[in-house]
This record gives structure tokens, C-alpha cells and sequence, in this order.
């Protein structure tokens, strides 16, 4: 009960209110994890992360292979069978400056909408009361339940023909600008938030939008970054959409010319397989760079002692 | 709780919101109305080609061929936007009323859709419309008329199917690189054991085993029309492969399948580039593909044997659709000549190594075949080539016989006679809708 | 126990009823107009209005076409398009495959969701407790999900195909026919797929929500002298319900509209539509083979059978509003 490995997030993190750690040292004295029990968590989670990386680790060997070997030793980098060739196949078909600016305009134009219009109505969903909320829940989750495949070519038609707004940005954007998912998220996490602490500040007089972006939004970061990357991942890795409204090379994202190289291109290439995963890992490694290097913003510590203080 | 104001209140906002969909729909279904009917106005045009790289090369010499000579009616090009769905496009820009003028790519077993949904326009309504395109490619052309004989697509280049085959492992197999037996149905099976056998390549065939429609191009179609002489699918809107020549190709893909001389499982990658499979079943486009591979081509086998010039098979062609969006179709129809001429033809046939849908290829283009002798076969088989069937369900039609194909073929489930028959009633059925 | 972890709707009700009048004196005539928290309707005005923009045309139209003999047409051409009840709905469920279908995406959920929801709570729950290496094992279990399909399904094909490296393992233990032709294993190897491949996600929502769990939970508990096992039951599974019911409407959700995978993976839905998804024949009839009124109509009764779903779950597993 008393073992010093009973280390938590919080000694990890190195807590910086006085609050917390006097919470951390309670926390170790009855945190009731044995040591056996910690060293079976550790190796459960290892194993599972070779399950869940080797593919990846496949994929950026399998990219930098000259010729595919599929037998077991293939999964191992042999130098003699490595090159970069793979990755200067796809730098000379695609334009990867432009489908990077483009899949930036599309995937931020995407999380700006999201984060602003949908932690407000996931606020509103959550933390007040009026007419037409639920409503609103039911049509959030509607429009998540209702197949994209449904919808396509009305869509299609709808912003191409009536809105005019084929090869534009804008036509790229718009009907991924609020992910409901991300609404549903929000207002998740904002219900799970104790209201007595919103009463509080209602009754001092302070409004809504304060009361939002000073209490609420602080104590649901982990949900708001997980709302982003949710979000991110969306148009990022979309082709489909931008595909059917971009006619022009020069607004296509990174995913469409990727797909399409995969699709078409590769085929004739040298090694059909080495050049569809290097261009699968041109698509990946952005994003695993942005989570890696946002990934911290995830866990916050401090987060219950705001409410209980 | 809440005063009627409120109610009143939001109630008025949903009346407002409702007020603008309902507009948005009508707006919608009204739709832009008016597309030019005229055939004769010139100007600005749009057109797409494929993404080949080789048909880019041509593409791009076409539209500056054009464009210099006619500075008031410029060309605007661009790759088609492509990947497993460009008909998906195509099909959207046309419900969108934003396709380009030209498609040099428009596969045949999209144009009775296309046609029924008002996106093409009727090439015979031009004057010299139906004399063009009957005078370029001669008697092949009546198979890309819809029903009451009218032209919705300009026939432009085949692909036609034939067996390539390894030379390499065939010799690795004892087997004769030269003069391979791959005529007849016996032949080709015993042909296709002596090689898995002899262990050199894993599969003898591997044609695609997957469920999409149009697969069967690439097994069952090249093989009925070689045993059947050239009979299409369809014929008067009846089913024709329900007989004794679609069941013998039919069993003998089932022993192929059976004896596990042909894959059931999908190859990533070429099988035959990588050695997978000793043989593939192919356009000429895929010369230039193969440049790595020492192979050789075959005709299509037989039930008996055939001469290879009396032997039909799949045309695998692409064709040229003019869309009805388009506003200048006059330069529309004379670049569409243009790119069709005597001159442009040969410049894609060097280019590409594909076949243009004219008439005596051998004869008109006979010093290219005389300086590229692995396309002579092709030319002479481009005569004796069958076309997917025409109308507005010919998606539909190859789906279902894909479905019974997969199932009783492929997969061996079921008796594969009866799973013809079945879907030959299907196909007769959906023949006759609109 | 519960209690303090989750405040439910209750307490609400009293800010605005207890607590309302003081405030709203002061408020401006607007506010006495529109009653009680009026901004509610304000700050969800902007995605209502992006709904009802981008949403609700094509979902009226879609329900529309289902109901009538339709097909997309160009601008000019205006076909009779005439109401035929419904005659879709009919045809498209008079078809074996379809109904097959159904039976498929059956199968995925009932293999994919239960994996899901107890596989990323428990490793969400070891993962927020980790110490070494923390962040490689949670970059670890997001990247699958970060990664696009067209990307991770070529090196699962390597894996599972039959000459895979899972069957090279396996040895004579292979299956035959290999896993994805085989018709009943087509569908669980799609539905673990896909379990790995959302997995990330799913444990990202469980972190989020554990680090809403007051740590002096587990402390009182532990003084009681429960074990780790009992504390995950007793404090952890009921603290985190709503993440949980999150979890279940996500997965579900995402896995009726099954897609991209059996396009991807097994090749159109193969082997013999063993694989294939209601979605997956939607794209075929409605965009390849030109019957968008028979695909809206599958779409229609699924939509109708994943709500149905969304509702069943919300009641049981949803917050209790008493």
C-alpha cells in the first residue's frame, strides 16, 4: 500500500499548488496499487502499443524499401534494400507545397469553425436552459447518423449549383465547418461540470459569455483538445468531398492528390507498394508530428483543484 | 414556464429558417434552367483528358496544336479527376450542370446513364454527326449507338483484350516461351498447371477477383466474345450468355479458380509485374507498363481452336462525350474532330500505344506497326472487338451478373450454369426498363 | 457515491428559478422578452443556421427522392418523376443483399462496439495512471486513428491477406479459404480493423473524462479497503457514464455507416457480399448504378435504425433525469 513506485500523474507532472500536492500525498498513501500490479499494467500497455504502432512502423519501412518483400524479415530494415527513391517519386507527381497550403486552409478553416460556434452551442446544449435544446441535441446527433453517401450529390448540387461555390475554399469547407461530433463532445464534457460553481458566479452577476470563456472552457481543455484533433483528423484525411467540388489541381489537398497518386499512379510505378505507403506516410506524418507535439495538452492536472478550491 | 412571447419568438425564427430551405429547394429544383441548345456557337471551352501520363504527353500536344491555330477559341485542359471514381464525378458535374465540354475519357458503360440523365449531347443532331463518326471507325461504330440508333459517344480507342504471358517463367517452366499452348480451354489449363506446378510463379492468372462491375471486362467478356464469335451480352434486349458458349467459358474459369490456378484473393501491386502470376489478361495499354517484363501476347483462349484472325474479344475502349453544359458546343464538335483526325490519331497511337477506333488501322498507320511489331497484333484484333451493352442500366446489368459471377465462379458456391441463367433473367429484366 | 462525481440536470433548474429573479429585474426589456437564458437560442444560432444551410435541403431531398421514381438529371432536363409510395422502399428490401447487408453491419456492431467501449476504457484507465513513458504509449494508441484508411489498409491487407504475414505465423493454423475471402470471417476481421483503428480516439474521450473524476473518490474507497479491481467498478465505470454513453452513440453510429473499409479492403464488399454494407450499396445503386430513389431509401430505414439505437442507448446507459 505504502510503496514509494506508487508514483502518479500528479508526482510526474510535478504539481504546482500546494493544493495538489497535498492531494498527491494522500493520493500515494492509499492509492492501493501493488507493484505486481503496476509492472502487469506496464507490460499490457507495451505489448499494446507494438500492436497498435507496428502497422505504422510497417507502413515508413515498407516506404523506404526498393523492392516489397513480403516474408517476415521484410518487416525489418535491411540497408541494402533501402532508399528514398519511393519519396522522390511522389515530390515529382505531386505538388506537396500546394496540397499541404490547401489541406491547412481546409483543416483550419474546419477546427476555427468548430472550436468557436461549436463550444458555443455546446455551451448553450449543456449549461442553459431554453426552448428548442433538445431539438437542437436531436439534430446534432441526426446529422451524424444520416450516411454521407446519402447526401453527396444533393449536397453537391446544393453548394456547386445554388450557393456557386465549386473549386473554392470555401465550397471545401462548408459542410465539415461545424463537426456535430465535436458539439456532442462539448456539450458532453460541459454537463459533467459541477453547476453549483456556475451558480455562483450567475448570482455575482457575471454573464454568460464570461461565465464561458472563464469557468467552463479552462476545466474542459482535455475535452476541447480532444474535440480539435477529432475535428483535425476529419477533413485532413477527407478526399471524397474534395474531390467532387475541387475540379482544379491547384486547390486540392494533400489527401485528394495522395489518394489519387495511390489510386493511379503508383500502379505504374517501380514498386507499386513502396510508393502507395510513401505516400500514405507523407499523408500520416503531419498529423502524428501536430499530436506528438500537442499531445501534452491533453492531460491537465490542475484541473479539479479550480473546482474544489 | 416560458411566456407565449418566447414561444411566439422562436417560433418566428423557425418560420424564417424554414422560409429560406424552402426557398433553397426550390431554388434547387428549378435549377438554372436555360443551357444553350445552340450546336453552332464558338468560343472558350473546357475539355478534360485522362491521367495517364502517356495520354497526358498527347493531350497537351493536342490542345497547343489547337490553340495556336485558333486564338478565339481557346482550349482550357486539364487531367480528369480521377482515382476509382471518375464517373462519380462526371455524374455530379453533370447534376451540377458544371461538366466541361469534352471528356477524352468516357468510359461506354457510363454513357446510357449520362444520356438518360440529360448530360450528353446527341452527336447525331450534328449535320455531319453520324457520317463522321460512321466514316472513321466504319461498321464498329453501331455498337455505341443507344437503342434508336443515335450517337451519345464518339467512339474513339480500344484496349483489346488479350492473354500477355511471361516468357521468362514460361522457359523457367520447361514450357515454350515461343510458342506457348494457350489456345484452347485444354491447353491453357494444362498450360497454367505445368506452371504452378513447376513452382515459378504463384498463381498462372490472376485477373481481379473482386466484387466491382466492372471486372468482368476483364475475365468473362473477352472469353464469351472470343467463343461466341463476337455476340454481344445484350442482344434485342435479351441476355445472350445463358448459353452452351457462356458455359464453357464460365466451367473453365471455375477450374481455374477450382484448381487454384487463379487467385481468389486480390493481388496489391501487378501480379504480373511482380511475378506473381505468369499471365495477364490485358489492353496494349500495358506495354509500356510491362517494359520491365520480358513477356509475349496470345489471343484470348477458345473452347477449339480458332484462327487468331477469326478470334473477337473485349474492347476495353474509351470514347469522347460532349456535355450538354457546354456553352460553345460548335468548337466543342470541331475540336472533337480535331482530335480524332487522321493526324491526331497517329500522334495517340505513338503516344500511347492504344488503339484509335478507326477503320483498317493497319493499313493507315502501317509504317507505325512496321517500326512497332508487338502492336500488330493489337491492331488487326482492334477489328474484332465487343462493347459492354448499351443503355441506361448497363452499370446495373454487369453488377448483377458480378454478384452471380463472384458467388458461383470465383467462389465456387452454387451450380455456375444456373447462376447464368439467373442472372441472364435479371439482365433481361433490367433491359427492359427505361 | 455518484453523487458528487456527476451533477445531474436538478440543480439547474434552481439557478434559473431561485436565482433568476434577482438578475433578471436588472436585465433589459430584451430579456423579459425572451424569458429565461434567451443566449441559449443566440449562441446556438450560428450551427442552427449551418444545419439548416448546409443540412437540411439534402436530407429533405434525400427522403424525397425515396418516394418518388427519381434519378439525377442535368439542369436542363426535366424528367416526370412521378410519387410511387412506397415502391422503393420495396424493391430495395426485396433484395436479398441489402437485407444481407443489414445483417452485416449487425454483426460489425455487436463485434465492434462491446470491443471498443471495454477495450478503451481499460486501457484509457491504465494509461491514465502510467508513469514511464507516457507520452510514447499514448502517441502509440492515437496513431492508427490519425492515420487515413487509403494509408493503414494497404499494410492490414499485407497482414491478413493469405499470404500474410498472420497466416505465416499461424502455419497450418491459417484459415482456408484466408480471412478476408472467407465469408465468415470477412466481417470480424473489418470489425477488429476498425476497433484498432478507432481505438485512439475513443481512449482520448475516457482520459478526458477520467481527469474530471475527483482523485478523493478512489481515496475514500481505498480507505474502505477496496481493491484496484473493485475501485475500477465502483468508482471509475459509474464516474465516467457519460463518457461511456459517448463512446457507444460514437461507435455505433460511425459503425452503421461502414464504408471505406469494405471498399478498401475487400474489394467491393467481397467475398460475396459477405462484407458488404448498407452504405456500401447506397454508393453502388445510388451513384455508380444510377438509382439514388432505391439507395435513399436504404438510407432512410438505416438512419431510422441507428436512431432507434441512439435512443435505446441514450435511455439506459444516459444520464437518469428524474
Amino acid at each position: 500500500m505504502t510503496t514509494t513506485t506508487n508514483l502518479t500523474d500528479d508526482e510526474l507532472s510535478g504539481p504546482e499548488t500546494p493544493d495538489a500536492r497535498i492531494r498527491t500525498l494522500r493520493h500515494r498513501r492509499v492509492s492501493g496499487w501493488t507493484r505486481t500490479q503496476t509492472i502487469v499494467r506496464g507490460v499490457v500497455l507495451g505489448l499494446g502499443a507494438v500492436v497498435f504502432l507496428f502497422p505504422f512502423y510497417y507502413m515508413v519501412v515498407g516506404a523506404l524499401q526498393k523492392s516489397p518483400d513480403p516474408t517476415i524479415a521484410g518487416a525489418f530494415p535491411n540497408p541494402a534494400n533501402l532508399t528514398f527513391d519511393n519519396f522522390v517519386n511522389v515530390n515529382e507527381r505531386i505538388n506537396l507545397v500546394s496540397g499541404l497550403v490547401n489541406s491547412g486552409i481546409f483543416t483550419g478553416g474546419v477546427l476555427l469553425c468548430t472550436v468557436v460556434f461549436g463550444v458555443l452551442v455546446g455551451y448553450a446544449l449543456a449549461m442553459m436552459k431554453w426552448r428548442g435544446a433538445r431539438a437542437t441535441f436531436a439534430l446534432a446527433l441526426l446529422v451524424q447518423v444520416i450516411p454521407f453517401q446519402l447526401l453527396q450529390i444533393p449536397l453537391y448540387v446544393l453548394i456547386a449549383r445554388d450557393y456557386g461555390l465549386a473549386d473554392t475554399h470555401i465550397g471545401m469547407i462548408l459542410p465539415f465547418a461545424i463537426n456535430s461530433t465535436a458539439v456532442i463532445i462539448f456539450r458532453q464534457y460541459f454537463l459533467q461540470l459541477p453547476k453549483e460553481l456556475f451558480e455562483a458566479a450567475r448570482i455575482d452577476g457575471a454573464g454568460e459569455i464570461r461565465l464561458l470563456w472563464s469557468i467552463a472552457l479552462p476545466l474542459v481543455r482535455p475535452a476541447l483538445v480532444t474535440a480539435v484533433l477529432l475535428t483535425f483528423i476529419g477533413p485532413w484525411n477527407e478526399f471524397l468531398w474534395p474531390f467532387l467540388i475541387t475540379k482544379d489541381a491547384a486547390l486540392q489537398p494533400l489527401a485528394v492528390s495522395l489518394a489519387n497518386y495511390i489510386s493511379t499512379v503508383a500502379a505504374s510505378t517501380d514498386n507499386p507498394f513502396g510508393a502507395i505507403l510513401a505516400g500514405a506516410t507523407v499523408l500520416a506524418a503531419p498529423v502524428v508530428v501536430l499530436f506528438i507535439v500537442f499531445q501534452r495538452y491533453f492531460v491537465s492536472n490542475d484541473l479539479g483543484s479550480g473546482v474544489k478550491g | 414556464m416560458q411566456k407565449p412571447s418566447v414561444k411566439r419568438t422562436k417560433r418566428s425564427i423557425m418560420a424564417v429558417a424554414l422560409t429560406a430551405v424552402a426557398g433553397l429547394a426550390l431554388a434547387a429544383c428549378s435549377g438554372q434552367g436555360a443551357t444553350s441548345t445552340d450546336l453552332t456557337a464558338k468560343g472558350p471551352i473546357t475539355i478534360w483528358y485522362s491521367n495517364n501520363a502517356a495520354e497526358v504527353t498527347w493531350g497537351k500536344q493536342m490542345v497547343e496544336a489547337w490553340n495556336a491555330a485558333n486564338p478565339d477559341q481557346q482550349i482550357t485542359a486539364q487531367e480528369i479527376p480521377a482515382g476509382k471514381s471518375s464517373e462519380e464525378v462526371i455524374g455530379a458535374a453533370i447534376t451540377a450542370g458544371n461538366a466541361p465540354c469534352l471528356v477524352l475519357n468516357t468510359a461506354p458503360s457510363a454513357v446510357g446513364q449520362f444520356e438518360k440523365q440529360g448530360g450528353l449531347v446527341d452527336l447525331s443532331s450534328f449535320p455531319d454527326g453520324a457520317s463522321y463518326i460512321e466514316s472513321r471507325s466504319g461498321d464498329i461504330a453501331k455498337q455505341y449507338q443507344n437503342a434508336d440508333g443515335h450517337y451519345f459517344q464518339m467512339p474513339w480507342k480500344s484496349n483489346p483484350v488479350v492473354i500477355f504471358y511471361n516468357k521468362d517463367l514460361f522457359a523457367k517452366a520447361g514450357l515454350d516461351p515461343e510458342n506457348p499452348k494457350l489456345s484452347t480451354y485444354d491447353d491453357f489449363l494444362a498450360t497454367s498447371k505445368a506452371l504452378v506446378a513447376a513452382g515459378v510463379s504463384q498463381y498462372a492468372i490472376q485477373p481481379a477477383p473482386t466484387s466491382e462491375f466492372f471486372q468482368m471486362q476483364f475475365d468473362f467478356m473477352p472469353l464469351y466474345a472470343a467463343a461466341s464469335g463476337g455476340t454481344p451480352l445484350v442482344k434485342d434486349g435479351k441476355a445472350t450468355f445463358a448459353d452452351d458458349n457462356g458455359d464453357k467459358v464460365a466451367s473453365f474459369w471455375r477450374s481455374l479458380y477450382d484448381q487454384k490456378l487463379a487467385g481468389q484473393e486480390q493481388y496489391q501491386g501487378d501480379a504480373f509485374a511482380d511475378g506473381k502470376a505468369a499471365m495477364a489478361i490485358v489492353g496494349p495499354w500495358a506495354i509500356s507498363v510491362y517494359k520491365n517484363v520480358n513477356f509475349g501476347s496470345v489471343p484470348v483462349p477458345t473452347p477449339t481452336a480458332t484462327k487468331a484472325s477469326d478470334i473477337w474479344t473485349f474492347s476495353d475502349a474509351k470514347n469522347i462525350g460532349l456535355f450538354s453544359a457546354c456553352q460553345n458546343k460548335g468548337t466543342a464538335w470541331d475540336v472533337l474532330k480535331f482530335a480524332t483526325s487522321q493526324e491526331q490519331d497517329g500522334k495517340f497511337l505513338e503516344a500511347t500505344g492504344q488503339m484509335p477506333l478507326r477503320k483498317d488501322l493497319p493499313t493507315v498507320y502501317a509504317s507505325y506497326f512496321a517500326a512497332n511489331p508487338d502492336y500488330v497484333a493489337f491492331g488487326d484484333q482492334a477489328s474484332r472487338t465487343v462493347e459492354v451493352p448499351s443503355g441506361p442500366n448497363t452499370v446495373q446489368e454487369m453488377q448483377a451478373f458480378r454478384d452471380a459471377w463472384s458467388q458461383a465462379v470465383i467462389f465456387g458456391q452454387g451450380d455456375v450454369n444456373q447462376a447464368l441463367s439467373d442472372a441472364a433473367a435479371k439482365i433481361d429484366d433490367l433491359a427492359s426498363k427505361p | 457515491m455518484t453523487t458528487v462525481v456527476k451533477t445531474p440536470r436538478a440543480p439547474a433548474p434552481a439557478s434559473g428559478g431561485a436565482g433568476a429573479p434577482g438578475p433578471r429585474a436588472k436585465r433589459s426589456l430584451l430579456r423579459r422578452i425572451l424569458g429565461r437564458q434567451p443566449l441559449g437560442l443566440l449562441f446556438s444560432s450560428p450551427y442552427l443556421v449551418f444545419v439548416l444551410a448546409v443540412f437540411a435541403f439534402p436530407i429533405v431531398y434525400s427522403v424525397w427522392i425515396s418516394f418518388h421514381d427519381f434519378f439525377f438529371a442535368a439542369p436542363g432536363a426535366n424528367p416526370a418523376r412521378p410519387f410511387v409510395g412506397f415502391d422503393n422502399y420495396i424493391a430495395a428490401f426485396s433484395d436479398p443483399q441489402v437485407i444481407r447487408s443489414f445483417g452485416n453491419v449487425g454483426i460489425f456492431l455487436l463485434i465492434n462496439v462491446p470491443l471498443t467501449v471495454v477495450l478503451s476504457l481499460l486501457l484509457a484507465s491504465a494509461l491514465n495512471r502510467v508513469v514511464h513513458a507516457r507520452t510514447f504509449l499514448r502517441v502509440s494508441y492515437y496513431v492508427p486513428y490519425v492515420t487515413a484508411s487509403v494509408a493503414v489498409v494497404a499494410v492490414w491487407l499485407f497482414l491478413f491477406n493469405g499470404n500474410g504475414l498472420v497466416n505465416t505465423v499461424l502455419g497450418p493454423l491459417a484459415p482456408d479459404p484466408s480471412w478476408l475471402i472467407n465469408d465468415k470471417l470477412a466481417m470480424p476481421v473489418i470489425a477488429i480493423y476498425v476497433t484498432w483503428k478507432q481505438l485512439g480516439f475513443y481512449i482520448l474521450l475516457y482520459l478526458a473524462a477520467l481527469q474530471n473524476l475527483p482523485k478523493e473518490l478512489y481515496e475514500s474507497a481505498a480507505t474502505d479497503g477496496a481493491g484496484a479491481i473493485r475501485r475500477f467498478f465502483s468508482v471509475t465505470v459509474p464516474g465516467v457514464r457519460p463518457a461511456t454513453l459517448l463512446v457507444l452513440l460514437v461507435s455505433t453510429v460511425t459503425g452503421a455507416n461502414l464504408f471505406t473499409e469494405p471498399y478498401l479492403l475487400t474489394g467491393g464488399g467481397g467475398p460475396n457480399g459477405a462484407s458488404a454494407t448498407p452504405v456500401l450499396l447506397m454508393y453502388q445503386l445510388g451513384i455508380q448504378q444510377g438509382q439514388p430513389d432505391v439507395a435513399s431509401a436504404i438510407g432512410v430505414v438505416l438512419v431510422i435504425g441507428v436512431l432507434i439505437i441512439a435512443f435505446l442507448q441514450n435511455r439506459f446507459v444516459g444520464e437518469r433525469e428524474s
